[in-house]
């Protein structure tokens, strides 16, 4: 359990010095409580405090980062089994594995997935590469992989191939996948010596629970475990009870992130995988490699990825602007609503389907859905009006009618008022009710 | 020491729904473990997947359909070749046409479709509506009378229309319902509340909470799924234990990502895939949150999805 | 002078004795193996089947029940004999039918409607349950005049009730050449009394599809034809006692007798009333068996829909302006008994608006008068405030304020469009009667426009408000019988649960424990629900066992327990849209509040948003606790660690806004005056060191008191 922010409270020297940076122990100690400080922070904490705390603040899934640089990835650290009651923090990462025999294509189709949605950039984090027994031939792979300037899995359990691409990859801090039951020893000594973290597996759970307290028995909390690949029944057993145990159950051994592997568990079928990775998606996998990415696959899996992680508590948000939809022009129809990211899809997607241009502006109401912006006062004729200015929406368009959400028809008057140029036109309650409304004033 | 699983395994379980009639009857839910966690305790009726098409035809611009359909061309051709989509455990008739916004067939007219896909179906038969609430509550009432012994299930009810279309369906006529709500916990509760207080009990009812394509604000449904089913599973919460069924396909086929034509975004490659890809991450999604059958349109996301939930058990 | 006991004897008897003899003919002529197949039906002879459980499917059959109805008809002067014997007629009734079906499959062609078909069972019982068709009447007749039949008929058919008639007022109804049939929800069941048959084999019917009610169950059909079907009888004199005793069969199902025949009449209340004036039937009759027409439209000339709901009248635009800035213009709904309502009734005292010139002001007030039986004067606050809202809906009406202060504007294009003063009340009525239905049974308006009566009135309702006023500060979280919840936050908290009590309103300062309960009262299902304070804990730090459960099930969960009381231990969360947001501040053992206004920083070292980042989403964070402004001054605002007199700082603008109230609480409870002014503020303190310099120079009681933690 948590502790609270007032029992850390209690063991801070509750002078008020500052010299961590914040005005009072008082806040501090609630920053402690939320993990946005880590308690070292404070230099006056006792040895005894600082213990006590160590044990009641460690966190039950461990976090670990891979890659280095700007491609350097944390994983696990999560503290919730469903998002709602809390959050999921470290989004899972998507790889894709290539081989000596595919790498040359495959390396420029991955690339290619590189887009931006809703402020994100949408990219194949990870290259997974795995040796088939061919070193002369893995080391080549590795090679164009680190080209492609992406971060590493190295699926590898020969430690002297193993060693070899390490050395190659070191200073991008690729993942060592490769450790397992009868050679864990060598394994452990590679990833230390080239800090790397390094991936466990072994043949069922119960192998798998023993190896890694083997690992931390030497000394080795920089582990991701791999959920196998025997059966796609197997494997999700594994991630969810993994993860359980972990979260729920308080058992510290499996507080890793986990691998699953979709390529393994379903070869050459890319619909399954792409099955298998939005259920891992959702149910606890933190890498999850594929065969292939093409956009058929990246546009349902990074949107979904997006939703998931995103924290219950801050909604998505749109960046504030003119939209102009159905090939709007200055003379198009002009409508508005809130930057929330799902009103902003429905409506814009409502809109589409009509056929009628229309520029939809987008106004900064906190990133609220209608109706709870206006009770916020986020959303009212001041911040509209405000809008228009800023953005110098007169200029820019021609047209001088514009339809305000169903929800706050209140507004209408006050919007008058401050837009005294504009007609202003209620739109339905309802998005549903949005073509039939733009196509009946069209005609 | 060895690992120690700690299986959650819950006292109360998930209502059991019957749908279709004969050996060809599907029950959704019986479980009393998080969804697909088979590995708990068994699952007795596996989740399953539906297959849809609307009262107009299938979509025949989608090339894989259209190839799927090919030569079925009255309703009940197409009904009957739904049937036999290998992995399909049910079919799903939308009558699209009943919009009052749109086509607003008659009444008459979509009873008589319904009937001529009825008869022509070996699976059971579950009917989506016009989605409008006045339409839905007169069009369900005459389509439950007309389908008298067929069990089927017919979605949607909602707070709005759910009376008519409760007591007519159930009631009157001996069908079950789906009791629809937007994507939020206390608002199915209270429909379902709604519809107890009218004497109906659970094995009547499976929940629709609300549907969303993956990227499009589906964290609301999948949390409002996790929630449902925590309240109905760990809370014993017997107003939330009904199964649920999400029709996946609407919104999976009408996003941008599914319908964009390629000449539009070249590097997006076919639209066919990229629609049958929404279409099963959607579908996993939902069965990851707790769906207890899902509604699909696409033959490859049927297989895909069908194989997914086998393999699973 | 006949008792009315014996009435229904003699008239069971009567009954009887004309089944004994048309069964025996007709088994006389058919055989005992002549099947009876009553048409469309899967229910056998309903009644019997209901009542005996037995299945008849031939005369035979039928003569072997026939003693066990007589059984039905045991004659001591008790009620429960005189329901019984009332059903024995039911089914001697469809002893009598019964034979006529035997002999033809249509014995009464087309002159008559007869049996109902299992399919008009379903289709006139799905709107049945759902309400969409109110109930349903059997008229027996014949009505003083042909006229009167028609109208009282079409009376009911404009209220959506089902009208069955039998006997002489069905040839009035052929004479009035009226449109009868299924379809127009007018059917003629038969001539003779014992076709009323039908109408209970319908009734039983409905309660086996709808009810699942099982065959030979005769309690069960008692209490669901009682709770689920809303059916009346209309009798008109003269009412034989052959009649009477199908209508005790009637009373005992739970239908209600309206009837002008006095004579040997004996009123039973809510079952057997006479209504000498037949013109009142109907309202006598819907009163009787609770039934509530729904208002679907609004009759106004002008649209009505949350679109107009922002638009402004301008001066230049603007009819007339209702002004109760400057006349004495006032709204007000009052509670009164239901025999002083008329409902629907809008009266205008006083001119018109078409009395002035254009562009004038007038002084113009409304008075809404209700009455219900589930409808409680601290409801009346509550539909008022909706009044703006309603009003405001309509297209060229614009309204501002409440009570005696508001202001209203009807434009040029409305007057023009005929809008009126009764229009007002047209509105207010449909949406009152729609909107507040649960509590709402009847409603009238008055509309005051003669300037000296309004004085008088405004200075009635005037006492009206300050009643209420005086009843809000007397309501204590002691004083009531319930809590309440409120959820309506889970949308985007979804482990957030407020309870909200007298003393306590919700943190979004929105909801008081009187919305919580007419929210409740209104939306049974809805998002407030009734929470119990039987199982007190601990009441110094308001711990109850059933509080805990409720907030245990409202949060699915979430949350185990709460106190009322207090910050320190398990307080009670917040969903995030609280108004202020108070944190302990342990250097000077206090309190610091900060409302969402505030922007700047705070003696504890964080911002309301900072503070805001902790303590919503539904958790716990002891020390930390959102609520509403209304809250501080309230004597149970952290009552376990000593009360507001722990608050040591707040925001300016807030202690200007909850000054008057804090300062008063402050004196009763600790006996300090001008307590706000020993609260520091940020422009004296907005660090700890300025904070207990403040503090110690104004004596701040908390410097007396015990160590927070």
């Amino acid at each position: 359990m948590a502790l609270k922010g007032l029992d850390i409270f209690k063991l801070t020297p509750k002078t008020n010095c500052k010299e961590c940076g914040i005005p009072t122990c008082m806040a501090f100690a609630m920053k402690v409580a939320q993990g946005a400080l880590p308690i070292e922070k404070c230099p006056h904490m006792s040895a005894d405090a600082l213990a006590t705390l160590g044990e009641a603040t460690a966190p039950p899934m461990k976090s670990v980062t891979i890659g280095a640089g700007d491609a350097a990835y944390k994983l696990g650290g999560e503290t919730v089994l469903f998002r709602h009651d809390k959050a999921f923090i470290s989004q899972n990462l998507y790889a894709v594995n290539i081989t000596p025999q595919n790498a040359d294509e495959a390396i420029p189709e991955l690339l290619k997935i590189d887009y931006e949605r809703i402020s994100e950039r949408m990219y194949v984090e990870l290259i997974n590469v795995a040796y088939g027994g061919d070193k002369a031939a893995f080391l080549e792979t590795v090679k164009k992989a680190l080209a492609a300037g992406r971060t590493l899995i190295l699926e590898v359990g020969d430690p002297a191939a193993a060693r070899e691409a390490l050395e190659l990859a070191k200073d991008q801090k690729p993942l060592l996948n490769g450790a397992n039951p009868s050679n864990y020893a060598e394994m452990n000594a590679l990833a230390t010596e080239f800090g790397v973290v390094l991936g466990l597996s072994a043949p069922d759970l119960d192998g798998l629970y023993d190896l890694t307290a083997e690992l931390e028995k030497l000394g080795n909390k920089n582990l991701v475990l791999d959920v196998g690949a025997s059966s796609i029944k197997d494997a999700f057993a594994n991630a969810v009870q993994i993860r359980r145990a972990a979260l729920k159950d308080s058992d510290r051994t499996f507080g890793y992130p986990s691998l699953v592997n979709a390529a393994k568990l379903a070869p050459g079928d890319l619909n399954m995988q792409t099955a298998l990775a939005s259920l891992f998606t959702l149910k606890y996998g933190s890498i999850i490699v594929m065969e292939k990415m093409g956009y058929a696959q990246a546009l349902p899996l990074y949107g979904l990825r997006q939703n998931i992680y995103t924290d219950p508590q801050k909604p998505m948000r749109v960046e504030p602007g003119i939209y102009p939809l159905n090939g709007a022009d200055e003379n198009a129809l002009c409508a508005t609503t809130v930057d929330f990211a799902l009103t902003y899809f429905i409506v814009s997607g409502e809109i589409e389907r009509s056929g009628i241009p229309v520029n939809l502006l987008i106004s900064d109401a906190g990133g609220y859905s209608v109706l709870t912006a206006w009770a916020a006062g986020k959303l009212s004729a001041s911040s509209i009006s405000r809008f228009f200015k800023e953005t110098a929406v007169d200029d820019k368009i021609k047209n001088r009618v514009l339809i305000i959400p169903g929800k706050v028809a209140v507004l209408k008057g006050e919007i008058e008022e401050s837009l005294p140029d504009w007609k202003i036109v209620v739109a339905p309650n309802e998005a549903m009710g949005i073509v039939k409304f733009l196509k009946d004033m069209a005609s | 020491m060895p690992f120690k699983r700690t299986p959650q395994q819950f006292a109360a379980s998930i209502k059991e729904v019957t749908i279709g009639t004969g050996d060809k009857a599907v029950t959704l839910g019986g479980e009393n473990v998080f969804p697909l966690y088979s590995f708990d305790a068994p699952i007795s009726n596996p989740p399953k997947v539906g297959v849809e098409f609307s009262d107009t035809g299938p979509d025949r611009s989608v090339p894989g359909i259209a190839a799927f359909y090919a030569g079925a061309d009255s309703l009940g051709d197409v009904a009957k070749r739904a049937c036999d989509m290998p992995g399909a455990d049910f079919v799903s008739l939308v009558l699209e046409s009943a919009d009052p916004n749109g086509d607003d067939m008659p009444i008459e007219e979509c009873v008589a479709l319904c009937r001529e896909v009825a008869e022509a179906v070996s699976l059971p038969l579950v009917i989506q509506g016009s989605k409008n609430v006045e339409k839905d509550a007169k069009l369900f009432e005459k389509v439950a009378e007309a389908l008298q012994g067929k069990n089927v299930l017919l979605m949607s009810a909602r707070e709005d229309n759910h009376k008519a279309i409760a007591v007519a369906a159930v009631m009157a006529y001996g069908q079950k319902i789906g009791a629809e709500s937007s994507v939020d916990i206390n608002l199915a509760k209270q429909l379902n509340v709604l519809v107890s207080q009218l004497g109906i009990g659970g094995e009547n009812v499976v929940m629709n909470l609300g549907t969303a394509a993956a990227g499009y604000g589906f964290e609301y449904v999948a949390s409002t799924m996790d929630r449902v089913r925590g309240a109905a599973l760990a809370q014993n919460d017997n107003m939330l234990q009904m199964p649920a069924i999400t029709p996946v396909a609407g919104d999976a086929w009408s996003v941008k990502e599914s319908v964009a034509p390629e000449e539009d975004f070249p590097e997006w490659g076919p639209a066919e895939q990229r629609g049958v890809s929404m279409e099963i991450s959607t579908a996993a999604s939902v069965l990851a949150a707790g769906a207890n059958a899902v509604i699909l349109r696409h033959p490859d996301s049927v297989a895909a999805v069908s194989k997914l939930v086998s393999e699973l058990m | 002078m006949k008792l009315l006991f014996n009435r229904v004897f003699d008239g069971a008897d009567e009954m009887y004795a004309i089944a004994e003899k048309t069964l025996n003919e007709t088994v006389a002529e058919l055989g005992e193996s002549a099947p009876i197949n009553m048409p469309n039906t899967g229910y056998f002879l309903a009644n019997h089947y209901s009542y005996l459980g037995k299945r008849v499917t031939t005369m035979g059959e039928l003569k072997a029940c026939f003693p066990e109805v007589k059984s039905w008809m045991r004659h001591e002067q008790r009620l429960g004999d005189a329901f019984k014997s009332g059903f024995g007629t039911v089914m001697a009734a469809e002893v009598i039918e019964a034979c006529k079906y035997a002999k033809s499959s249509e014995p009464y062609g087309d002159e008559y409607h007869g049996h109902l078909s299992d399919a008009e069972v379903r289709e006139l019982g799905v709107p049945l349950v759902t309400g969409d068709i109110p109930g349903f009447v059997v008229i027996i007749g014949p009505a003083p005049s042909d006229e009167e039949a028609v109208e009282l008929i079409k009376g009911y058919q404009s209220r959506a009730i089902f009208v069955f008639l039998i006997g002489g007022i069905i040839d009035q109804a052929k004479r009035m050449n009226l449109s009868m049939g299924f379809p127009v929800r007018v059917v003629a069941v038969g001539p003779e009394i014992w076709c009323a048959a039908h109408i209970i084999s319908f009734v039983n019917r409905a309660a086996m599809i709808f009810g699942a009610v099982q065959p030979g169950d005769h309690e069960a059909y008692d209490h669901y034809t009682f709770h689920r079907i809303r059916a009346f009888v209309n009798a008109f004199d003269p009412v034989a006692d052959i009649v009477v005793a199908c209508g005790g069969g009637a009373i005992a199902m739970g239908f209600p007798v309206i009837t002008n025949d006095t004579k040997d009449m004996w009123p039973v209340p809510k079952s057997l009333i006479i209504q000498e004036d037949t013109k009142n039937f109907i309202e006598t009759s819907l009163e009787a068996r609770d039934i509530k027409i729904k208002v679907t439209k609004i009759d106004i000339p002008l649209a009505f829909s949350a679109a107009f709901e922002g638009e402004i009248v301008r001066r230049n635009d603007t009819w007339v302006d209702i002004d109760g800035s400057r006349m004495d213009c006032f709204e007000w709904v009052r509670t009164l008994e239901a025999h002083e309502v008329e409902d629907h009734s809008i009266e205008l005292i006083g001119p018109d608006i078409d009395s002035v010139e254009p562009g004038s002001r007038m002084a113009l007030s409304y008075v809404l008068e209700v009455a219900g039986k589930n409808m409680q004067s601290d409801f009346e606050p509550v539909i008022e405030r909706k009044f703006h809202n309603f009003l405001n809906c309509v297209e060229g009406v614009m309204h501002t304020g409440q009570r005696d202060i508001i202001r209203m504007r009807v434009s040029k294009t409305a007057y023009e469009a005929g809008f009126r003063a009764r229009h007002i009340g047209e509105v207010l009525y449909a949406k009152v009667k729609s909107d507040f239905e649960s509590v709402v049974d009847k409603c009238q308006v008055k509309i005051y426009t003669v300037p000296e009566q309004l004085k008088a009135l405004r200075a009635e309702a005037t006492k009206a408000y300050d009643a209420r006023d005086a009843r809000l500060l007397s309501l204590t979280d002691e004083s009531v019988g319930v809590f309440y919840n409120c959820i309506l936050c889970q949308s985007f908290s979804p482990a957030h649960v407020c309870v909200v009590t007298p003393e306590r309103l919700g943190l979004c300062g929105a909801v008081s424990w009187l919305d919580a309960k007419a929210t409740n009262e209104l939306d049974p299902n809805g998002p407030c629900q009734v929470v119990t304070k039987e199982r007190v804990v601990d009441e110094n730090i308001g711990i109850w066992e059933d509080v805990n459960e409720a907030v245990n099930q409202a949060s699915h969960g979430s949350l185990q327990q709460v106190t009322l009381y207090s910050i320190m231990v398990d307080p009670m969360t917040s969903c995030g849209c609280f108004e202020c947001i108070c944190g302990i501040e342990p250097m000077t053992n206090g309190v610091v509040i900060v409302n969402r206004e505030h922007a700047g920083m705070t003696p504890l070292g964080m911002t309301f948003s900072e503070m805001a980042s902790m303590t919503g989403g539904g958790v716990q964070t002891p020390g930390f606790m959102g609520h509403g402004k209304q809250f501080i001054s309230s004597k149970k605002f952290m009552k376990a660690e000593g009360g507001s007199a722990r608050i040591v700082w707040m925001p300016a603008a807030l202690k200007e806004l909850v000054g008057a109230k804090l300062n008063k609480t402050a004196s009763e409870l600790y006996g300090v005056e001008d307590f706000v002014s020993k609260i520091a503020d940020e422009t004296v303190a907005e660090d700890v060191d300025g904070l207990a310099a403040f503090l110690s120079e104004h004596e701040h009681p908390v410097l007396n008191m015990e160590p927070l933690m």
